[in-house]
Order: C-alpha cells, then structure tokens, then sequence
C-alpha cells in the first residue's frame, strides 16, 4: 500500500461529492493508501491565477506544504484544473531557489509549514494507467464492463501544457483508452476528445462554451458511445449538468451519460450505488449500466 | 532517405477538394518545407504554400501536420520517415483557405490591428537630454511576448475562436500585452479597457492549444492571463469573465472553498442569476448545489485570509505575479520537468507508441496504412486509418467551415 497524499478539491468537496466518494473506496483496492489532507483550500482554477497571481502561488505552496506534512511524496489529484495548477506552482517553486525562499517566508508568517519542494503531483488517472496501479487495476476490475461502448473525454489541462503535464502526447493520448480496454469496455474514438468543454467560460460567456460543449457530445454519440468517462469534475459538470442547456437551445435530446473516472472503474470492481452515487448526476448513467447487471 | 506525404488539395475557386499522396527523395536534414519544394520542383508544380526565410524567423509557413500546426521550417521529417508514417498536411484552421496549403491572413491581422499595435509615447523624457533607459527587469516583463513571429499557429487550434470567430485570439491579445507590459507605453488603461470588450481577454477558455502549438515559446495563454491580472489591479473589472476570477478570491479568503452557488450570481448579476433559477433548481436536487447557500469552511482558512494580506504588501501584484515564474518554467522547456514523447514511450509498461484502443496489451502497432482502429474511426479523420491514433483537430478537411455557435445552426 502507498501512501499519498489526497487532495479533492472543490469540486469533490461539493458538488461531486460523487467523485470523491468512489475515489476513496477504490484508491485501496488499487494499492493507494489515501491521506486526507484537511487543512487546505481551493487551489483557485485558472481564476486566481488570472486575478492575482502571485496569491495563487502561494496558495498552492501551501497546499503542497501541506501535503509535505503528510509525510508523503506524492500529492493525488482528482481534477485536471488542480492538477495544471498544482504542478505549474510546484515547477516554479522547484526552479528557482529565490522565488521558493520568499514564499516559504510567507507560509511561516502566517504559521504555514515550509515547503522543500520534493512533493510531486499527479492524477489519479496515471496511477491507474501505468504501473503496479494498472497492474492492480486489471485484477480488481474483474466485473468487467462488458463490451460497454465508452467514449474518453480528457479535458484540456490533464494534456496541455505538455510541458507542464507531460504525461502522455497530448494529441494522441492513450491512458483512458487504455483503462476502459482493461476494464473490458470498449473505447471509441473521436476528434474532440481533447478539445476544450467551455467550461471556464461557461458563466461569462454561455453561448460561446456551448458552441464546445456541443462538439465531444455530438461526437460521442455519432461514435455509438454508452456513457462517456472523464477524468476531471468541471468537465464533468459541464457535460453532464449544462447537457440540459445544450439540448434546450438545440431542441435535440442528448442524454449521454458521463461517468467520473473513479466511477467508470468502480463499475468494473463491483462497487456499489452507495459509493457510486449514480443519483446525484443530472443525466442518470444507471440504465445505460443495466445490461452489465447479471 | 524517403518520405511519404498526404497533402489535403484545395481550390476555394472552384471548391475542389482531394487528398494526394506523394513519395519523394529528400536528404537526411530535410524540413518538411524542404520536402514541399522537393514536391513542388519535381512531381507537382501547382501545389501552393507560402515560406520565405526557411529558418522559423517570418513566420509564413504555418501549417497542420496530422491535425496540429506547425511551422514547415522548424519540422524535420527525418523520424516520421524512420518509423514509416505518411503525415497528412493541411492548411492552418481558423482561416479561410485560399488554395491548397494557403490561409488568408486577413482577419488575422484586422485582429492584430485592433490590439493597437505600436507605442503610444507616454513617458517622460529624462531631463539630461539621453535615451529613454528600462531596467532589464521591466522588460522581462514582455520577453515572450516579443519573440512572436505572427505565425499563426496558435490561432490555427484556438477553441474559443472555433465557436466565437470574433474572438480576438491568442496571437492578437499576446501581442496587446506586449504593449501593456511595456514601461515606454502611455496608454495602458485605454488599451486594457479595450482588449477586456466582448470579444476579448474573457473569450479565452483555457484549452491551452497556443501554448502548446506556438513555435516560439511565446505562451499567448499566459499572456492573457497577465492581461486579465493586470486589468483586475487597475481596476478594470466591469466583465463577467473579471467577476468570476475575483470571486474565486472571495471564495478562498472566506470559506476556503469555492462558494460554488454564489458563483453565478456573482459573474452574470443577481438578474440574470434569477433566469437561471429553473437550471439552478434541477442541479439542486440532484445535490450538485445547495438550494440555500451554507458556506462549507475550510479548516484554517484564516491562514489563506493572511497569506493574501501579506502578499498584497509585496509589490508582485497584477503580471509580475506570473513574470516571476517564468524563469524556473522556461526550464520546462529544456528538458528540466516533463518528460519529452521519446521519454514517456521509454518509460517501463508504458502504452505502445501511437496507442490504439485494439492493442491495449501492447500488441503490435498497425503499420501506416494498414487501416483501421477499434471503433469509431471513420468519425476520427484520415489520421486514425493510418494507424496513428485520432487526430487532434475535427477540421482536418480543409474548406469546411469551422465549428459556428451552437453546432452548426
Ligand atoms: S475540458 Fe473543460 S473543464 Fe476540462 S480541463 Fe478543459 S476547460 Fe477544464
Ligand atoms: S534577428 Fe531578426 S532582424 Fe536580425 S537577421 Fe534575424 S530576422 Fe533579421
Ligand atoms: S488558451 Fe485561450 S487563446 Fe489559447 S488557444 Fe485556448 S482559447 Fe485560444
Ligand atoms: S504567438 Fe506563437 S504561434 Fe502565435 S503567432 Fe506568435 S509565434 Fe506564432
Ligand atoms: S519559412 Fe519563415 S518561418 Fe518557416
């Protein structure tokens, strides 16, 4: 068992709550001890970075002093926003000995612990797709999804920057393809994959976020998808919730569910409603999961 | 050594389309560009692209290959040739297509042209009568912003562009920002005001495609980014995009938390809030919000409430907040974070290199040309039945219109 450090965010803390359940009851069965960490706040998006940036660094060193705290040498992320974040704060701080002295001067100021710069972040999502993780993860997902018709969604900040990210080729990803096939669903492919969701727009400028939202939900089901899966909770709130938005202004219905990774997976482990939490999404993902019933 | 190439053919005269193969000789060093002309000398004279300096500097050859831009020049062909892939090459995206590989520019540059883009003389001029001086500090400040060659790449894949082509785009706002950083400019408000209109800094959604595509390292993202900081420190604030970013601060400063159902009354107004109310009501009972807003407090969130006050006392406000990390992320660049695509495919029980959902137990990858991945593939473009995985880009076709709002209506 390996011990990291947990990190929801806001989304996993409130309005997918969903997500943060079925991570937890999953990270032990894939070898991952999870560390709360209690004491931390949001990382502030893309937002704070845009409004004050030199609050979002600091922001975001305490949260990895606090992950240091823990203990361990990992800081788990669940979201893409948090993960582009996280990491673009780390780099900083880990490339320049000045700017981490200043900020480390800070966190005591306020009695924040220091912060050495060894933490590393990743997502969840490369825990499972490579590794002991997707070792483990082809033993616990002995449900299986039974040939289910799954399209990836990744979102934009899980693969760009690449320098920032650098997981996988940001224009040719594999690691959810490769979750869904081990898991015994079957991925299909579609451009707008890796293009954006609209959703850091998606309140300034609705009708602009929609014109994206539009693409990857189109082209899901042009694919013949079940469900579509994704490893970050905005993009999730943006497809699943504003779903309703797009199909009101085209007069067409959709209903494509969209599961959270942690779920996807969770379905191929046998967890249960309890965990999953299917009722809180906006389009009910459970009848397209009927047919694995038996 | 040899090279195959797929060109996507196009006349926006008659609007005849075809995709052409073609197989040339072209010597170990050769750019893509260099085997363009190699195209164009010897098997095919009508093929249209443009290129000047062959050396990334003016900024005329931008092109797609396998759906992402890139400068002709700056593409060498030598490891594409050695693993045997036939890339497809298309015209840029985002611009109308002339013939061929061929992008009419304009409305690139009426964009440009809208930034303002000269000095507005706003200083003083030193007493002694000597040249106006900078520190290197404050040009720091518009380093990236300065090495842009117009190119045209970043727009090529902007998302917001694809859905508002009104936006004014990455290349443009980098740009603006080159002026607005610049301690030599007057007229920074008035060009601030201007860039936050409609079309402007709060279009961006953060897909992260210029960064990712600019052959110069300019990161247009980050760029707007300095612009909405800098905006945001002189006050000019007035956009929804401006109020959402400042109620993150809010959120963190109070609860810790974002404060989510607040979020839209605080971006759009307490008015149109309420048109929401029907769409708010349906999250509700799904337990996406709560329908009476409880703050969720963070565990010592008073430390964030201190850690801003301390920082506001530092003089890093506004673009400097984001100035000062470039230095350790240019690093990034230089292999010092991330790992490179050869790195990554080295890595123990990495995926196949180009993964395809059929051989997700490390099967073999399907030789260019041999066709065909699992599922879904005719919606993927040429690039997937080449056996290069999904392209990145929908509109890799050229002569189709870009994705308008609202799907096409
Ligand atoms: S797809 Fe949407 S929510 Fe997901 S990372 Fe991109 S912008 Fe954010
Ligand atoms: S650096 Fe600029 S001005 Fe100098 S030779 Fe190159 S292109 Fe010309
Ligand atoms: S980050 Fe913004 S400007 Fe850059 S490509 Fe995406 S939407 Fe366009
Ligand atoms: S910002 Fe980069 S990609 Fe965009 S036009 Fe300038 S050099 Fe080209
Ligand atoms: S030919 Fe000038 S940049 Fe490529």
């Amino acid at each position: 068992m390996r011990r990291v450090a947990y990190y929801k965010g806001c989304l996993a803390s409130l309005s997918a709550k969903e997500l943060d359940s079925s991570t937890k009851a999953l990270a032990p069965m894939v070898g991952l001890e999870l560390v709360e960490l209690e004491s931390v706040t949001c990382c502030g998006a893309g937002d704070i970075h845009e409004a004050e940036p030199d609050y979002y660094l600091h922001l975001n060193a305490r949260i990895l002093a606090y992950a240091e705290a823990t203990g361990c040498d990992m800081l788990m992320t669940v979201c893409n926003v948090c993960t582009l974040n996280l990491r673009q704060a780390n780099f900083m701080l880990q490339g320049d000995e000045e700017l981490l002295a200043r900020v480390n001067e800070n966190l005591a100021s306020v009695g924040v612990p220091a912060y050495s710069g060894k933490v590393d972040v990743r997502h969840f999502l490369w825990e499972i797709a490579e590794g002991e993780g997707y070792e483990a993860l082809k033993q616990v997902a002995h449900r299986g999804l039974k040939g289910l018709k799954v399209a990836p969604f990744y979102g934009c900040q899980i693969l760009r920057p690449s320098k920032i990210m650098g997981f996988e080729d940001p224009d040719r990803p594999w690691s959810l393809e490769r979750i869904i096939e081990a898991c015994g669903g079957e991925a299909v492919d579609y451009p707008a994959k890796v293009k954006c969701c609209g959703f850091p727009i998606i309140a300034a400028r609705e009708e602009t976020a929609l014109g994206e939202l539009i693409q990857p939900v189109e082209q899901a089901i042009e694919a013949g998808a079940d469900v579509m899966v994704t490893p970050c909770p905005l993009c999730h709130l943006s497809l699943d919730a504003w779903q309703q938005k797009l199909e009101a202004s085209t007069g067409r219905a959709f209903k494509m569910p969209v599961l959270h990774l942690a779920q996807l997976v969770g379905v191929a482990a046998g967890l249960e409603e309890a965990e999953l939490k299917f009722k809180r999404h906006i389009v009910d993902p459970r009848p397209a999961l009927e047919r694995l019933e038996v | 050594m040899k090279v195959g190439l797929k060109i996507w053919r196009y006349d926006s005269a008659t609007g005849d389309r075809a995709l052409r193969e073609y197989e040339i000789e072209a010597p170990e060093e050769a750019t893509l560009l260099d085997c363009l002309d190699i195209v164009k000398d010897r098997h095919d004279g009508s093929l249209a692209y443009r290129k000047s300096c062959r050396m990334m500097i003016c900024g005329s050859c931008g092109m797609r290959m396998d759906g992402a831009a890139v400068l002709a020049c700056k593409t060498r062909m030598y490891d594409i040739a050695q693993e045997g892939r036939v890339p497809v090459i298309s015209a840029m995206g985002n611009l109308p297509i002339v013939k061929d590989l061929v992008v009419d520019m304009d409305p690139f540059w009426s964009k440009f042209k809208a930034m303002w883009p000269w000095l507005e003389p706003g200083y003083d001029r030193p007493d002694d009568g000597r040249e106006y001086r900078i520190s290197q500090e404050r040009m720091n400040v518009i380093h990236k912003e300065a090495l842009c060659i117009n190119c045209g790449c970043c727009v090529s894949e902007c998302n917001a562009m694809e859905s508002d082509p009104e936006f004014l785009g990455p290349q443009a706002l980098a740009k603006g920002m080159r002026f607005v950083g610049d301690p030599r400019d007057g007229a920074t408000v008035e060009r601030l005001e201007r860039y936050n209109r409609e079309h402007g800094i709060w279009d961006c959604t953060r897909c992260y495609f210029c960064n990712e595509r600019c052959p110069k390292g300019v990161d247009p993202r980050d760029a707007i980014a300095k612009l909405g900081a800098e905006s945001i420190r002189l006050g000019i604030d007035r956009d929804m995009g401006a109020k959402h970013a400042k109620w993150f601060v809010r959120s963190t400063e109070t609860t810790g938390w974002l404060r989510e159902e607040e979020l839209i009354p605080k971006t759009q107004g307490y008015v149109s809030a309420i048109k929401q109310l029907k769409f708010g009501a349906s999250l509700a009972r799904h337990g996406k919000v709560r329908p009476v807003p409880i703050p969720h407090v963070a565990r010592d969130v008073n430390e964030a409430r201190n850690l801003r006050k301390v920082v506001q006392e530092q003089d890093r406000e506004g673009a400097l907040g984001i100035v000062q990390g470039e230095r350790a992320l240019a690093r990034l660049a230089h292999g010092g974070g991330a790992e490179s695509l050869e790195e990554i495919y080295a890595r123990p029980g990495a995926a196949p290199r180009p993964f395809l959902p059929g051989d997700a137990e490390g099967g073999a990858v399907s030789p260019p040309g041999a066709g065909g991945s699992a599922g879904g593939a005719s919606s993927a473009g040429e690039g997937s039945a080449q056996g290069q995985g999904s392209l990145t880009q929908a509109d890799v076709t050229p002569g189709k219109e870009p994705t308008r709002k609202r799907g096409g209506e």
